[in-house]
């Protein structure tokens, strides 16, 4: 069996090619640095890098609540064993991501240029009024983590009190939840994704919006939990309930959002190229300038292409390094992506890194490290009483009923 | 029935599906090749225990849809900006963002083509007819309530007595031999 000799030669390859991707995409970043014009304030810099990895991490905490809603809608068996360490991410969406908020709430209108325009001089921002403006801003923005916060503690509570009772009663409970949860999650982040990234070009329209920052949230949080099983399986805390399937299912998952998100996002581009109306057109066209489009070309080969490629064959899939790569570089794309979404209106002739953006995502990032450590360790590492806990350990329990009770007796 | 019917292999009865699954265990150790198990179900784990792996049913869909996406590319520029250029909407002759749905409706199209073509011509269908369909037992078991493993004579460790005696000691409680 030299399969692994051959995925890591595999991921040799992979490495070298995502290598010379970003040295595509940053070389003339660099050089078109020195041609920038008016540049934005110290405060900006900092609050438009802020806001990218802040809208990075949010998109781990977002998808984690969907994974964790998904798991109660479809009565899944395999997400079992990741389940509780999952709600502990989307349980950062409250309070610790709020606080993280706090700068840009500080620093809002000094990043969103609609802020300061009066909006009977701007017909766009006249028409959609209604939602920004300044109250609707801060109240929707605020409201929106505790709605968030309302879902995920409310799954976690009693996911964690069926670890004392065992009770169906909080199955049903967390199934009500996610039944009307998902409705509320799919609002909620479309408005997060309008008010905190799309309005920085409020001319903007695209119905996609949400839909493309959900894709590649969900993306993301799906490479990420692989890591987090690998790690938590090889430490011990998951030893017993991890089995290669769980690899199988996150893995199948992880491929196909790499191509939901590829399908949403090229349906946003195609219907906005081919309708080509300068309402919406304006958006890629900024997005075209400089080094923008190199990021554009990263983001089709280095968001997509390669990733498709290299996760096709099953095997793929369940190999545990080779995904481990595959979901540090999906970290790296989605970030670019962000950068791709929020920089252009602060840089808008190409690509700028600054100390700044290095800075706030080690912030944001450690202090979320920190809060999901303390959680992970503070309750019991997977559901303890789960229904389907002992399926999910490969144990056959034979239904308590007794065998002639129900089905009509059909034997 | 013609008396001199040549033999297509040896079929082994099981009645539980651990039984057969360990039968495929024993048989997959000794290094056979032309082999089967049916069964009225699909058993879990039973892939395993013949040795099974991944299809390569795999490589037909990925040819079958690179093939797809190009022609359905070629097509397109070949038609709009090739043998009869015509512009529509101020738009370029030809763009890979509108070639894009069409290419990839084609993509979904050949793959599964491919797929379906592909398993058939690894399993070798269409035919009309199978040995194991003539047998009684075969037929009333496999498709009920037996679990039935299948070792042909032309593999090439087949022996009537050895693979006979091995089927034996996996625990089947009928053996019988199946002619062509």
């Amino acid at each position: 069996m030299n399969l692994h000799a051959k995925f890591s030669r595999t991921a040799r390859w992979l490495a070298a090619v995502a290598g010379l991707l970003l040295l595509g995409a940053v070389s003339p970043a660099m050089a078109s640095e020195a041609a920038a014009h008016t540049k934005p304030s110290l405060v900006q810099q900092f609050g438009y890098s802020y806001l990218t990895a802040f809208m990075f991490f949010l998109s781990l905490g977002l998808g984690a609540m969907f994974l964790v809603l998904l798991h109660h809608l479809f009565d899944a068996m395999w997400s079992v064993p990741i389940r509780r360490f999952v709600e502990h991410l989307s349980c950062l969406l409250f309070p610790t991501l709020l606080i993280m908020f706090i700068p840009i709430l500080a620093l809002a209108p000094q990043l969103f240029p609609w802020m300061n325009l009066d909006p009977h001089h701007d017909h766009a921002l006249h028409v959609k009024q209604a939602l920004f403006n300044k109250n609707a801003f801060y109240i929707v923005s605020i409201s929106l983590f505790f709605i968030w916060g309302w879902l995920a503690h409310g799954l976690r509570r009693h996911s964690l009190a069926q670890d004392k009772t065992g009770a169906a009663a909080h199955t049903v409970a967390m199934r009500r939840y996610a039944a009307g949860g998902i409705f509320i999650f799919a609002f909620s982040l479309t408005l997060a994704a309008i008010y905190w990234m799309k309005s920085l070009q409020h001319q903007f329209f695209s119905t996609m919006y949400g839909v493309v920052y959900f894709a590649g949230s969900v993306w993301m949080t799906l490479g990420t939990v692989y890591v987090i099983t690998i790690w938590l399986r090889n430490k011990g805390p998951l030893r017993d309930v991890v089995k290669p399937r769980t690899f199988h299912d996150i893995g199948v998952l992880f491929f196909a959002f790499t191509v939901f998100y590829a399908y949403i996002h090229f349906s946003q581009y195609f219907l906005i190229w081919n309708a080509a109306v300068p309402e919406e057109t304006f958006w890629y066209v900024l997005r075209e300038q400089g080094s923008w489009k190199q990021v554009g070309f990263l983001i089709i080969f280095g968001h997509f292409v390669l990733p498709f490629l290299a996760l096709l064959r099953i095997d793929a899939k369940m190999n545990t390094g080779f995904v481990t790569i595959l979901a540090a570089w999906a970290w790296l794309m989605h970030y670019m992506d962000m950068q791709y979404n929020i920089m252009p209106v602060a840089y808008p002739d190409g690509v700028h890194i600054s100390i700044f953006d290095p800075v706030c995502l080690a912030v944001i990032g450690g202090v979320l490290y920190w809060r999901f450590k303390a959680d992970f360790f503070k309750h019991p590492p997977y559901p303890q009483k789960d229904p389907r806990i002992a399926e999910t350990m490969g144990v056959y329990v034979p239904s308590a009923a007794a065998p002639n009770a129900g089905h009509g007796g059909a034997h | 029935m013609s008396a001199t019917s040549t033999p297509f292999g040896l079929i082994a009865e099981f009645d539980k599906p651990a039984d057969a699954m360990h039968a495929a265990e024993k048989i997959r150790d000794a290094g056979f090749t032309r082999w089967d198990v049916h069964t009225p179900f699909p058993v879990h784990g039973m892939d395993a225990a013949m040795g099974i792996k991944n299809s390569p049913v795999g490589y037909f869909t990925f040819l079958g849809g690179l093939t797809g996406y190009t022609s359905g590319m070629i097509m397109i520029w070949w038609m709009n900006a090739f043998d009869y250029t015509l512009a529509v909407g101020g738009k370029p002759m030809f763009s890979p963002f509108f070639a894009f749905p069409v290419s990839y409706e084609l993509t979904i199209l050949f793959a599964s083509f491919a797929t379906l073509f592909g398993m058939f011509t690894l399993n070798r269908l269409p035919r009309l007819h199978h040995p194991l369909l003539k047998n009684r037992r075969f037929t009333s078991g496999a498709s009920h309530d037996k679990f039935i493993v299948v070792v042909e004579t032309g593999d090439p460790k087949f022996s009537e007595t050895e693979t006979r005696k091995l089927l034996e000691i996996a625990g089947s409680q009928h053996i019988e031999m199946v002619e062509e």
